[in-house]
């Protein structure tokens, strides 16, 4: 579905945010890509979205195709009309407009498409939607917002869906329901998704692959059952491999073994 | 307080036509957050292109005597044995100009719309993506270009051009009070009012008014949305050329056209910034509120403070509040 190859990206021209990442999403399939903060997986998302010279930035080597089309020359617009639908970092709701017209702004990734908007399938989706959909969108809680977000996507009716965070900032028992519905995207509409995730945790419970990545490069992938398994992404990700001896010598160790995956 | 009502008047009547104005610099705003200083050379163009079309063109030797005056048998005799100046007849010489006023507002809106994607395809659209500082500082260099070529291309001195509606005097009792108007001057306000409400309907309302107004919120995300950015930045300059057009076919039926028209803009500017730049509401109040005070302002300190005192309204609320009456706190100074 999604294939990234060896791609380069710069900010200004001077910034290099990631070097030589591939990675690749089979159809169908919940693809993690773990990362620490700044490791460029947000970077990665907007690069296959193609909203990243909205920011000053440029893949200046590698591709990435989506359903074996190169997406460099086309408009952000047209890919998502194409079916590659981007729920941004932070929800990224539009704040002013009510629910109803956050929705009915997500219809038009179906211009072109010979599709309707399912609008009621969102609200049966989310019925606290329902309930708020004459509300301004602003004064949903953080939950809400995130409900609203992925409404969007479902509305769009997107072959693949880039997910950027989407437990950023929400209660633990939101989250739960989040991935929830992730986990339910992805089995009922078959739609393929590629999630950026911190908690790593969560993450890996969902997914069927997962790539793990450090300074604008993939260090490490696998099945997420093996990256469960893994003791370095036990220590560094999931927090759970060090726990009860936390030695100094193996806080030596850990840098150690920290510098090899950066080498 | 005799002729306070009639002088209010006045002024709504003015400061529609302002809201008019404004509107194009509000939409294009909106969208791009573009200020576009050359909207009053844009509404320039308006005014030649209603001029070419109502007058030029049905003058030409090529163009059908009904174009210039329409006379059909039962128009003329009608017009047998009526009194010079009665309202029968005002509205007869209106009717026989209206197929040269329909072709003037249609070739003005047309020729305004290309002008309007002209400049939003090959001068904004390049410079997508840089600071919007750079597009603003191009509309100042589109100012000497527009009124340069304005020169150029209309030499011949402009004449006398149809107003919009018959232009009988209309006199009325409101509160004891007579007041006294001009069918034109009517006609303009309530055209300029319906425009501006289409518009803010159209934007509230419809799905491209949502793409508006997600657009206008945040550039990235309408484009995640499937939003073609690009395609609403050339509709709202479209808006703008073409709000502009009507707005400049009014100014040069009420003021006549010459260069000086494009200076109008910038008044309107000072307007849309006491408005707030993004608020259709508080721009309409702001363009009613300086529209009035210049009336009174006529009325009690005379013609050449009219100019002055509005404005000095205009600073004193920018100055409380500096993003304008009703406008977004983050908007860019400029």
């Amino acid at each position: 579905m999604l294939e990234i190859d060896g791609i380069e990206v710069n900010y200004h021209h001077s910034m290099q945010a990631l070097r030589g990442l591939s990675l690749h999403v089979p159809d169908g399939q919940i693809v993690a890509l773990l990362g620490s903060n700044g490791a460029g997986k947000t970077t990665t998302l907007k690069a296959a979205s193609n909203l990243l010279h909205l920011e000053f930035g440029s893949v200046d080597a590698g591709s990435i195709r989506f359903r074996g089309q190169d997406i460099g020359r086309m408009a952000p617009d047209a890919l998502v009309r194409a079916g590659l639908f981007h729920v941004r970092e932070g929800r990224r709701i539009f704040t002013e407009m009510t629910v109803e017209e956050n929705l009915i702004a997500a219809s038009y990734a179906l211009d072109g498409r010979g599709l309707r908007p399912a609008y009621d399938k969102v609200y049966a989706f989310f019925p606290r939607l329902a309930e708020r959909r004459r509300q301004i969108a602003g004064y949903l809680s953080g939950g809400e917002q995130q409900m609203l977000a992925f409404g969007r996507a479902m509305v769009a009716c997107p072959r693949m869906i880039l997910m950027d965070e989407p437990s950023l900032g929400l209660a633990p028992k939101i989250v739960t329901e989040i991935f929830t519905t992730i986990r339910r995207l992805n089995a009922e509409d078959g739609v393929t998704i590629l999630l950026v995730e911190q908690n790593a945790a969560v993450a890996l419970g969902v997914a069927h692959y997962g790539y793990v990545m450090e300074h604008g490069r993939i260090v490490m992938e696998g099945d997420a059952k093996k990256l469960r398994d893994d003791p370095d992404i036990q220590a560094f990700y999931l927090g759970t491999g060090a726990a009860g001896n936390a030695t100094s010598f193996r806080d030596v160790k850990h840098y150690k073994r920290r510098k090899r995956w950066l080498s | 307080m005799g002729q306070l009502l009639q002088f209010t008047i006045n002024g709504l009547m003015a400061g529609a036509i302002y809201a008019l104005i404004a509107v194009g610099i509000v939409s294009v705003f909106k969208a791009t957050r573009v200020v576009n200083f050359a909207h009053g050379y844009l509404i320039m163009f308006g005014a030649y292109f209603y001029f070419t079309f109502a007058v030029l063109v049905p003058q030409a030797a090529w163009a059908p005597d009904w174009l210039a005056s329409w006379q059909p048998g039962w128009m003329m005799d009608m017009r047998e044995g009526l009194p010079m100046f009665s309202p029968l007849a005002a509205v007869l010489d209106w009717l026989a100009n209206v197929p040269r006023i329909l072709l003037g507002l249609a070739g003005a809106l047309l020729c305004n719309a290309a002008l309007g994607l002209v400049i939003e395809r090959t001068l904004m659209r390049p410079l997508m993506g840089q600071s919007v500082f750079a597009m603003i500082m191009l509309t100042v260099g589109l100012i000497s270009i527009l009124s340069g070529s304005a020169q150029l291309i209309w030499t011949s001195d402009a004449e006398f051009v149809p107003s919009l509606a018959p232009n009988t005097p209309i006199r009325f009792a409101l509160f004891g009070q007579t007041i006294f108007l001009f069918g034109a001057d009517l006609a303009n306000m309530v055209i300029a009012l319906l425009i501006f409400a289409g518009i803010v309907l159209m934007v509230r309302y419809t799905k491209s008014g949502i793409a508006i107004r997600a657009t206008a919120e945040d550039q990235s995300t309408a484009y995640s949305m499937g939003i073609s950015v690009p395609k609403v930045f050339s509709r709202a300059w479209v808006l703008a050329s073409t709000t502009g057009a009507v707005a400049g076919a009014i100014l040069a039926t009420r003021n006549g056209i010459s260069p000086a028209l494009g200076l109008f803009g910038f008044s309107v500017l000072a307007i849309v910034l006491m408005g707030g730049l993004d608020s259709y509401l508080g721009v309409f109040l702001a363009a009613m509120i300086v529209g009035v005070l210049e009336a009174l302002t006529q009325w009690q300190l005379g013609g050449e403070w009219a100019g002055i005192v509005p404005y000095v309204a205009v600073l004193v609320v920018i100055l409380i509040r500096p993003h304008g009456l009703f406008g977004a706190k983050e908007i860019e100074r400029i």
